[in-house]
């Protein structure tokens, strides 16, 4: 019989498709670690006929990537040096048992068959993995599966279809792995250097300040908003409204320019209307109207809607849909897919929801006629369908988060399988001396994907009374009125999330991970958001249309595998709002005013990285030439980022009074002010002193 | 030579309304080269004097200025035939609050701008770059107008006369015909509004370059009432 070794990316899955396959509850054999079996059955393969299998697994990524020795401690040398400094690759401390265990395994084998997640970084893992088992056992035939959930059916499909493991997704991951490294280490290093000699250091905390090439924009979302409500300035504007009766129903006209920001304009015009004393109707079209039912779910829109609805940060939202994942009752969570393959059978995954109490009648009408093809999105990374439940489970048997975003995947599913709601929208025009005046009024007629939908919303305003084109009336009142404009909010995690996504910030994956990181290393806080934005955001998000995605997506990745991270900040109040810290202003700030032709808080660096990553995969670019050029243009930044700070050092020799200011202003200590133009500081600033401080110091 | 040439000058701006003083046409006449063929020199006449201030260079008959007690503010509406012939000396964007013209001219500032939620990063000079046209605000706008005699006076744009914009340049010379007067300020409306053209470069430039200043100034000005009168 053939030897198959079997490798998955975690433990659960190893268990879940073991079981799959053998039929019933594999032997597991324990290994030196606890938490890792080897599950030993027969299985015949359509390729390798009836073979005896080792299914085993990882925990994620098994090597690490460091630098020399000479290079690690942080004074040992110039932080300047780890753009170029070897880096060495080797089994990670922690991943010794694991790797020797697939050594073992691996020795008496004939094929190795790969089953980590089917990613970029699930075909990083996968090499990795080839790697190890090739160096014991040389003669080793590798191939890998692919699968995007862990229903039975979809296993075996997986398993009767192998295919080689690609290539150049892994190389992409490498090229990300080692700018992280070196970006991370470099501009870490230096900035904390840098900043602890400056800051009166208070005395407990020699905090590291960290950079993160993702990490960096995403906390520069958040400040530009902060200061955008900090230098908010609220203005007058005036408008006009005009009602009118008719049929004994007070129809409301709302004016067409909303309102005006100059009084004497609004004046002049409301005075134009009172003198014509009569309004005419020049439009009154009734329409058939539809509200579209929303797209299949990627993860990106589970992350934002998770926030709004649920009650979860992104990150809860992540860890509770990949605890369903492996549990087998959704497909894998990560996936930026918005449109079903044309081959899936959709009836069956309706059908398994038929015995829910809550959704389980409206399965059965869909069922019996009600089936509707699910809209297509425009995006689809040829990796995994979009999230769906993959099987029933009772509310009993899973946790109360597991159960809320169970419950949104089905119905979000299910309203995808389901019928646009329906209904009849009436828009009247009229021209009221010379300005136009429109009440716009909604009859819905069928609710259909909305009745199991409660997260969007659509209903049906006040019935307005019949008009005819050219009727002339007196409007009963027309009234001038003023107000002020407010301030946007600090920036939401929904929000977050929609411009990370839209500038290529870290992959719908790792966006939650990013977020996740500057709350952690302080640089932002995060508190629940006034009550109102539930009903609010409701409308706009749930629309899901023609939503822009251009963007290019990448590997980047954190922790994998066992470090299923929790943030210690829940988000008891559902959506959460972020407020950066005085250090997250500082740093962004600073960076923004040294004046780099491209910032390391804007998204432009990064999304470069992002889109060149895409091109290694599609074998448009090499893993070599895209480290070369993202370390070219980062060190470029580095090196004008040292400049500056070794001018501060220069001066302090001279003058200390000039120095604090200076150190100031490097630091970019925000100071609060009304206008923005004395709210930030310059990057002249910098240069004037410089040129002085090169003619003062001999 | 030189006074059959200024009597074809003063014919060709006549025709299009527009009187030079003597001073100013004997001040061309005196710049320019005897062999210059007319219809250029017609030309540059013109577009000269389109450069200039009108309220130093025209010497405009009555019917083309406005009328004395066109600020009259208890006159509810009048009719003024024209042709009057007056310069731009401000606009103002009245349909978005100050503080988003404020932010909207930072961003620029910046070098970014955005489509949709994206942040784009205008790169200077890179002008086949995939980057939209910076679609300046539809208004309506408020304009300051002033006439030869260096009166001056309100106008709103509310209907969107073409090349009437924060982008258009100050000093620019209009035409303006059948015009509704309301409350001492004139209404402009498509049709009825002649753009000449011309700039006065002295006051575009101040204008352009402290436009951020004004707007976060008037902004906060406006806290404390209409900041427009």
């Amino acid at each position: 019989m053939v030897r198959i070794l079997c490798v998955a990316e975690k433990p659960s899955i190893a268990k879940a498709v073991a079981n799959h396959l053998a039929g019933q509850a594999a032997r597991a054999e324990n290994t030196r670690i606890q938490w890792v079996k080897n599950y030993k059955f027969d299985y015949n393969f359509q390729r390798w006929g009836q073979s005896s299998v080792t299914f085993t697994c990882v925990a994620g990524h098994i090597q690490q990537q460091d630098f020399h020795d000479r290079y690690r401690k942080w004074m040992s040398c110039n932080p300047a040096d780890l753009f170029d400094a070897p880096i060495l690759t080797s089994i990670a401390e922690d991943k010794k048992g694991i790797a020797s265990n697939i050594e073992s395994q691996a020795r008496n084998a004939q094929i190795l068959f790969i089953w980590t997640d089917c990613d970029r970084e699930g075909e990083h893992i996968g090499t990795e993995i080839r790697d190890i088992a090739l160096k014991v056992n040389p003669r080793l035939e590798v191939c890998r599966a692919r699968f995007s959930n862990i229903e039975r059916a979809h296993i075996i499909q997986a398993a009767r279809t192998p295919i080689p493991l690609d290539e150049a997704q892994a190389q992409a991951v490498a090229a990300r792995i080692e700018l992280d490294l070196r970006l991370g280490a470099a501009f870490t290093r230096m900035q904390t250097l840098a900043l602890q000699q400056m800051i009166p250091q208070q005395a407990e905390q020699k905090k590291i300040i960290s950079y993160g090439s993702c990490q960096f924009p995403t906390l520069g979302f958040v400040v530009d908003r902060y200061l955008r409500v900090r230098n908010f300035v609220p203005e007058p504007f005036w408008n006009i409204k005009v009602v009118h009766e008719k049929d004994g129903i007070n129809v409301r006209f709302s004016w067409r320019r909303v309102h005006l920001f100059d009084r004497m304009a609004v004046i002049i015009i409301y005075e134009r209307c009172l003198i014509a004393k009569t309004a005419k109707v020049i439009t009154m079209q009734k329409k058939p109207t539809k509200k579209w039912k929303p797209l299949p779910l990627t993860t990106v829109e589970l992350q934002k809607m998770g926030s709004l609805f649920l009650r979860m940060s992104s990150q809860e939202v992540m860890t509770t849909a990949e605890a369903l994942y492996t549990k087998g009752w959704i497909s894998y969570p990560r996936t930026e897919t918005d449109q079903f393959d044309k081959g899936m059978d959709l009836r069956k995954l309706v059908e398994k929801q038929q015995q829910a109490n809550n959704w389980g009648g409206f399965a059965q009408m869909l069922m019996n006629g009600g089936f509707n093809q699910p809209r297509n999105g425009r995006n689809n990374d040829k990796a995994h369908p979009p999230i769906h439940p993959v099987n029933y489970v009772a509310p009993t048997a899973l946790n109360d988060s597991e159960k809320r975003v169970y419950e949104f995947v089905v119905r979000r599913f299910l309203a995808c399988c389901s019928e646009d709601a329906v209904g009849e929208a009436t828009d009247i025009e009229i021209n009221y001396g010379g300005e136009i005046f429109s009440a716009h009024g909604l009859t819905v007629i069928a609710r259909n994907y909305l009745d199991v939908y409660p997260y969007d919303r659509w209903e049906s305003s006040q019935n307005l009374p019949q008009y005819t084109v050219g009727e002339v009336f007196e409007p009963k009142e027309a009234t001038m009125h003023d107000g002020k404009t407010s301030a946007p909010g600090y920036l939401t995690e929904p929000e977050l999330i929609a411009l990370m996504d839209a500038n290529g910030i870290g992959t719908d994956a790792t966006m939650a991970e990013h977020i996740a990181k500057i709350k952690e290393r302080e640089y932002v806080i995060a508190r629940p958001k006034g009550g109102a934005a539930l009903a609010d955001g409701g409308n706009g998000a749930g629309r899901g249309g023609a939503r822009g995605r251009g963007r290019g997506r990448g590997g980047g990745r954190g922790g994998r595998g066992g470090a299923a991270a929790q943030n210690g900040g829940g988000a008891a109040g559902g959506v959460q709002e972020f407020i950066p810290t005085t250090l997250g202003v500082a740093l962004i700030e600073g960076y923004d005013n040294v004046g780099f032709e491209t910032s390391l808080s804007k998204p432009f660096l990064r999304k470069e990285m992002e889109l060149q990553m895409k091109a290694i995969c599609e074998g448009r670019s090499s893993r070599n030439d895209v480290v070369q050029q993202n370390l070219e243009q980062y060190r470029a930044v580095f090196n004008r980022t040292t400049q500056q700070i070794n001018v501060l050092k220069a001066v302090g020799s001279t003058d200390p009074k000039l120095v604090l200011r200076r150190l100031l202003i490097l630091l970019c200590v925000y100071r609060p002010s009304g206008s923005t133009l004395s709210g930030r500081i310059k990057p002249e600033y910098f240069t004037r002193g410089a040129q002085r401080s090169a003619v003062e110091t001999p | 030579m030189a006074s059959n040439l200024i009597s074809e000058l003063t014919t060709h701006f006549n025709v299009r309304h527009l009187y030079p003083s003597t001073a100013w046409l004997q001040s061309f006449t005196a710049t320019v080269r005897p062999n210059t063929p007319l219809p250029a020199l017609k030309q540059t006449a013109l577009f000269r004097l389109l450069a200039t201030d009108i309220t130093t260079s025209l010497s405009q008959p009555a019917n083309t200025v406005f009328p004395r007690d066109i600020l009259n503010g208890n006159s509810q509406s009048r009719f003024v035939a024209g042709p009057l012939v007056c310069q731009v000396l401000d606009i103002e964007d009245i349909g978005d609050s100050k503080w988003a013209q404020v932010e909207s001219i930072e961003a620029k500032e910046r070098g970014e701008t955005k489509k949709g939620r994206e942040v784009i990063r205008v790169v200077p000079g890179d002008e086949n770059a995939t980057v939209p046209p910076i679609s300046e605000s539809a208004g309506p706008f408020k304009l300051l107008l002033q006439d030869s005699k260096g009166l001056k006076v309100y106008a709103l744009d509310l209907n969107g006369v073409r090349g009437l914009n924060v982008t258009m340049s100050m000093g620019t010379k209009l035409l303006l015909r059948d015009c509704d007067v309301r409350r001492g300020v004139i209404m402009l409306e498509p049709g009825h509004v002649q753009i000449l053209g011309g700039k006065i470069e002295a006051l575009d430039k101040v204008w352009r370059e402290r436009r951020k200043e004004r707007l976060v100034a008037a902004a906060n000005a406006g806290r404390e009432g209409d900041a427009g009168h």
